[in-house]
């Protein structure tokens, strides 16, 4: 009997590796035994996601579809990719040494990690449907667990199992959506797609109603207004390392996604999507502004903030060109900056060997601690768009992509609301400069050599990227091209 | 024909009606059995559509797997119904109003059910032909076309194993395990000390049971 | 006119008469087997088993039937009648339902289907709702107890067989059970497949809940498991059910490894009636070899019936089944699609 042959699988090279090397950390850990295995696998998890980088940096920007067609990589998943490792990378990183202090460490974590990486470069490289979907699943599994990873606290447990139920539902969605989308189209992959629909004078309405379920099911990924609600409940039950993660790499990983499905094989149904992500865009927008100004716990306040980060992303993608997908891309990487370093402060918020998370807790840092209130302030400044942060350039780029598409009135509702959320993000580095140093005296001091390490890079990159922009900006210039090959 | 015919009609119908009693027994555990009857009979309609080995699947996966487990489970619960009865009076309103919604686009979208004009061209996967059992076809698709989508879907599954065995597993310091093979490589020498006791004085201190 | 009995009346009279036969020969071999089992056990103790009733104790099994239909069936208080009475139907119909598809020899076949073997393995797992049931709807301790034991260990011992039935299939490249044995005409399975040999025959024992893996009816811990409160006809059934799930284990066991209906290295024609002998003799072997077992081992602990399930016969068939895939492709001996 023939056996078929083998496809192209070197195109699809990073994601193999991550897989196998997730299953072989497992091995290892199970056979190590639980105490000492915890950091050894971390850390070697650290080292395959490295390597994944340059497996991914190394291809050429070519565009290869490989695997019957349902897996791609161009210009575009390069980039994207390498958001997502060095998101998932700082994570790990951080997550080291508080697994350790509140007695989680175990070396199912990082495996989980690795694996819901691999979920995202997955969703990265979809060029069909059902790997869409399957991606996207294979990410939320992972994160459902590392959520409640904290088994025994009943917050952990409730942000799992609330993130799980709501994330079933977005999952259901999503494939009555893409079934739908199966109905009227005949086919899942999106080359097919995009053959078939630019053709078409007018789409029928059952594929219009599959694509907004698509954008729902998006929408709950990315956390954006109205699929926001699991947001602020779990960002605040997880464990921060993992709050930390959820905030960059599957944000990052699902707006990629959500950038593919729409400018790809919908690209000429871009009339009927960009009134929805209009509307979801300025939602999130006003919600993330308003809502995040009466919080006290932090993790919360990142929550909300993530979520207007979220709709100043979609301006770009409601331009539905290259200068849009450019723009979202470059606010990606600047976000994943600001995030991680925000959270390598948060995670240093100890006082006498237990975690603190009220905003208040940070009163008078600078006293007792200036160069992490020196961070601190740089993060919550770009966060805020204040130039010359990079945070300020990340808005920049969006809102002239939206000038440029007409969309003035979107970008008009972004300048507004980024000027009502710099009111909380400075209030912050109003706390930390001008207030008195809080009850409880100063944070632990040791906060750990990788933690530092993490914060000092983040906080060079956000504070020098108007220096020398270049490599962002040629590198998302490039990447939206690849979408956008006429 | 119309054995096939009288076939489906039973098959169906049954299926329907055990597909009702899941949801209108009083007894959980009926429930259960009653689900099994629509599994089964749903395999009964895939023999009727000449899907033999998608049958044979579905009653060894779901009947016998994790139907099994399932059973296992809602015998072991103490469930009131009468409480569950009460909430879902509660909810009904909401319920019933997306139930409702979700039921008026189906008929919208069956009423307006245009398909591409090119669906026909686009289909993936044309019929083989009649000289190809099924469960060769869909193998053939399985491991070529779709082998991407397998393994995807296998590595899903390892992780809700991992999950299950990170969120539930305590290891419990004091529990004796059974070592087999100390067990069975033990000597007798080890063991048994044959001594040679004289009447009426018993077993010396020194060679006495340890 | 003449269309319909041609086309369906007489070969549905044929096909009826035909399962009956099948039906008629399984429960005489069944009520034979039990003589057999008694006979076998006692001479491996040194006793002499039945041998009042008849020459050399031969009427026993009638005996012993006349003896369980004439008593009354006891339904317990708290019982839930329905499901008690139809655990033990369901039990007995599913083990003779499970002969449709076996071969007695080359044709010799009531359903000559092409996932025979996936349909003999379904209804074989199918055979836990009996027990589980029949637990369950006693309304009694020791039942519950016996069915649970008995649904997780089915289960348990269902993936290793799984994975044993994956292994045959690949050297086969079908899943008909005739073709299965026709493909071991050069030689047995059971001898390049040896270890998932064993690991089907031990599996096949705690799938029919035999000695040592008899812990759902454990008399000792459990008086007798599942079935403890049933009496009458409806303990005869589960007693049918379970021994003719014993001869379909064997003939499956025959089937896949043994060679079916094939004689050893030729001796005899393959053909009717030959062809069935060898069937017949192959499936008393193996069903010695249960009573053997029986005779020679004592009862597992739950703990270690489980670590033997998951821990060893899991892992081990999964690597057979590599190694198996990995030398048939580097051989180049995959099978011809049929």
């Amino acid at each position: 009997m023939p056996i078929a042959p083998l496809p192209n699988l070197l195109a699809a090279l990073p994601e193999i590796f991550l897989a196998v090397a997730a299953m072989a950390l497992l091995i290892l850990g199970v056979f190590q035994g639980e105490a000492r295995a915890a950091k050894e696998v971390s850390w070697l998890s650290v080292v395959v996601l490295v390597v994944a980088i340059f497996m991914v940096g190394a291809q050429n920007g070519v565009r290869h579809v490989t695997l019957a067609g349902m897996f791609i990589t161009d210009g575009y998943s390069i980039f994207a990719k390498i958001l997502v490792l060095i998101g998932s990378a700082f994570s790990l990183i951080l997550s080291i040494r508080y697994n350790e202090r509140e007695n989680i460490s175990r070396f199912e974590f990082p495996v989980l990690v690795l694996l819901s990486t691999t979920g995202m470069l997955m969703m990265i490289s979809a060029n069909d449907l059902l790997a869409l979907y399957l991606g996207l699943e294979l990410q939320s599994l992972a994160l459902y667990i590392v959520a409640s990873f904290d088994r025994d606290s009943a917050r952990s447990s409730e942000a799992g199992l609330k993130y799980f139920v709501l994330g079933a539902l977005a999952s259901g969605m999503m494939l009555f959506g893409i079934s739908m989308i199966y109905g009227f189209a005949g086919s899942t992959g999106f080359d097919t797609l995009a053959a078939h629909l630019g053709g078409q004078a007018t789409p029928s309405a059952g594929l219009v109603v599959g694509i907004v379920f698509l954008i729902v099911g998006m929408a709950f990924k990315i956390s954006a207004v109205p699929f926001h609600m699991w947001t602020p409940d779990v960002y605040e039950g997880a464990p921060t390392p993992v709050t930390a993660f959820f905030s960059v790499a599957p944000k990052i990983a699902a707006m990629a996604l959500f950038v593919r499905v729409m400018v790809g094989p919908f690209h000429t149904l871009l009339f009927e999507w960009r009134q929805v992500i209009w509307a979801i865009a300025v939602a999130s927008m006003i919600l993330g502004a308003l809502a995040a100004i009466n919080q006290r716990n932090i993790k919360r306040l990142m929550a909300y903030s993530s979520i207007g980060h979220m709709g100043y992303a979609l301006i770009g993608l409601a331009a539905g060109n290259a200068i849009g997908v450019r723009g979202v891309l470059i606010y990606l990487a600047i976000y994943l900056f600001m995030n991680v370093g925000t959270f390598a402060v948060i995670l240093s918020m100890r006082r006498g060997g237990k975690m603190v998370e009220g905003i208040e807790d940070l009163a008078g840092l600078s006293r007792t601690q200036p160069a992490m209130a020196l961070a601190l302030g740089i993060f919550m400044f770009s966060l805020a768009g204040i130039p010359p942060m990079a945070g300020f350039f990340a808005k920049l780029y969006v809102f002239m992509a939206a000038i440029d598409s007409g969309l003035n009135v979107l970008a008009v509702i972004g300048v507004v609301t980024s000027v009502v959320s710099a009111y909380y993000y400075v209030r912050i580095v109003k706390l930390m400069y001008f207030d008195e140093p809080a009850a409880g005296g100063a944070f632990d001091r040791h906060i750990g050599v990788e933690v530092n390490a993490v914060l000092m890079v983040a906080s060079i990159i956000i504070m020098f990227f108007f220096l020398y922009p270049a490599p962002v900006v040629a590198g998302a210039e490039a990447a939206s091209a690849a979408l956008f090959p006429g | 024909m119309i054995v096939q015919a009288i076939c489906f009609y039973i098959f169906s119908a049954i299926a329907v009606a055990s597909g009702v009693m899941v949801i209108a027994a009083r007894n959980p555990v009926h429930s259960v059995l009653f689900l099994i009857l629509a599994f089964f009979n749903a395999a009964g309609l895939f023999v009727l559509m000449g899907a033999e080995f998608l049958a044979m699947i579905l009653v060894i996966v779901y009947v016998g797997a994790v139907a099994v487990l399932f059973l296992f489970v809602v015998m072991m619960l103490d469930i009131d119904f009468a409480q569950l009865r009460s909430g879902a009076v509660r909810y009904l309103p909401i319920g019933a109003t997306v139930g409702i919604i979700l039921a008026v686009e189906l008929v919208l979208m069956f009423a307006a059910w245009v398909f591409a004009p090119e669906v026909g061209q686009a289909l993936a996967a044309p019929m083989p032909g009649a000289h190809v059992t099924n469960t060769a076809a869909l193998g053939d698709l399985l491991y070529t076309k779709y082998v991407y989508a397998f393994q995807a879907a296998g590595i899903i599954l390892l992780i809700a194993m991992i999950g299950a065995i990170v969120l539930t597993l305590r290891h419990k310091p004091d529990v004796r395990r059974q070592k087999i093979g100390v067990q069975v490589s033990r000597r007798r020498t080890e063991t048994i000390a044959l001594v040679k006791v004289k009447a009426r004085e018993g077993i010396g201190e020194e060679e006495g049971v340890r | 006119m003449s269309d319909f009995w041609s086309g369906y009346f007489w070969p549905t009279v044929i096909t009826i008469l035909e399962i009956l036969l099948v039906v008629i020969v399984i429960a005489v071999a069944m009520a034979y087997l039990t003589y057999f089992e008694r006979k076998v056990l006692a001479l491996m103790q040194r006793r002499k088993g039945p041998n009042v009733i008849g020459p050399f104790g031969l009427w026993q099994p009638w005996a012993d039937a006349l003896k369980l239909a004439t008593k009354e069936t006891i339904i317990p208080s708290g019982a839930n009648a329905t499901i008690f009475l139809m655990a033990p139907m369901l039990l007995f119909m599913l083990s003779l339902v499970a002969w449709a598809v076996i071969p007695f020899g080359e044709g010799l076949v009531l359903a000559d289907i092409n996932v025979g073997i996936l349909y003999l393995f379904a209804i074989s797992s199918l055979g836990v709702y009996g027990i589980i049931m029949a637990g369950w709807a006693s309304n009694s301790k020791y039942a519950f107890l016996g069915g649970l034991r008995s649904a997780a260990q089915m289960v348990s011992y269902e993936v290793s067989i799984g994975f044993v039935l994956v292994t045959v299939l690949l050297c086969v490249g079908s899943l008909n059970l005739s073709q299965i044995v026709l493909a071991q005409q050069h030689v047995w399975f059971f001898i390049p497949l040896f270890p998932m040999f064993i690991v089907f025959f031990i599996s096949g024992l705690a799938e029919t809940n035999r000695a040592p893996f008899d812990l759902p009816e454990g008399e000792s811990e459990l008086v007798a498991g599942f079935f403890v409160e049933y009496s009458s006809m409806s303990f005869a059934l589960f007693y049918l059910g379970e021994y003719v799930n014993m001869i379909l284990m064997s003939a499956m066991t025959s089937i896949l490894f043994l060679g079916g209906w094939l004689p050893p290295f030729g001796i005899t024609p393959a053909h009717a009636p030959y062809g069935t002998i060898w069937f017949i003799l192959k499936i008393s072997f193996v069903l010695f070899a249960f009573l053997w077992v029986r005779a020679t081992f004592p009862r597992f602990r739950y703990d270690q019936l489980m670590r033997l399930g998951w821990k060893v016969f899991l892992p081990a068939s999964l690597f057979w089944l590599v190694l198996t895939a990995g030398v048939l492709v580097w051989a180049g001996w995959l099978p011809a699609r049929v």
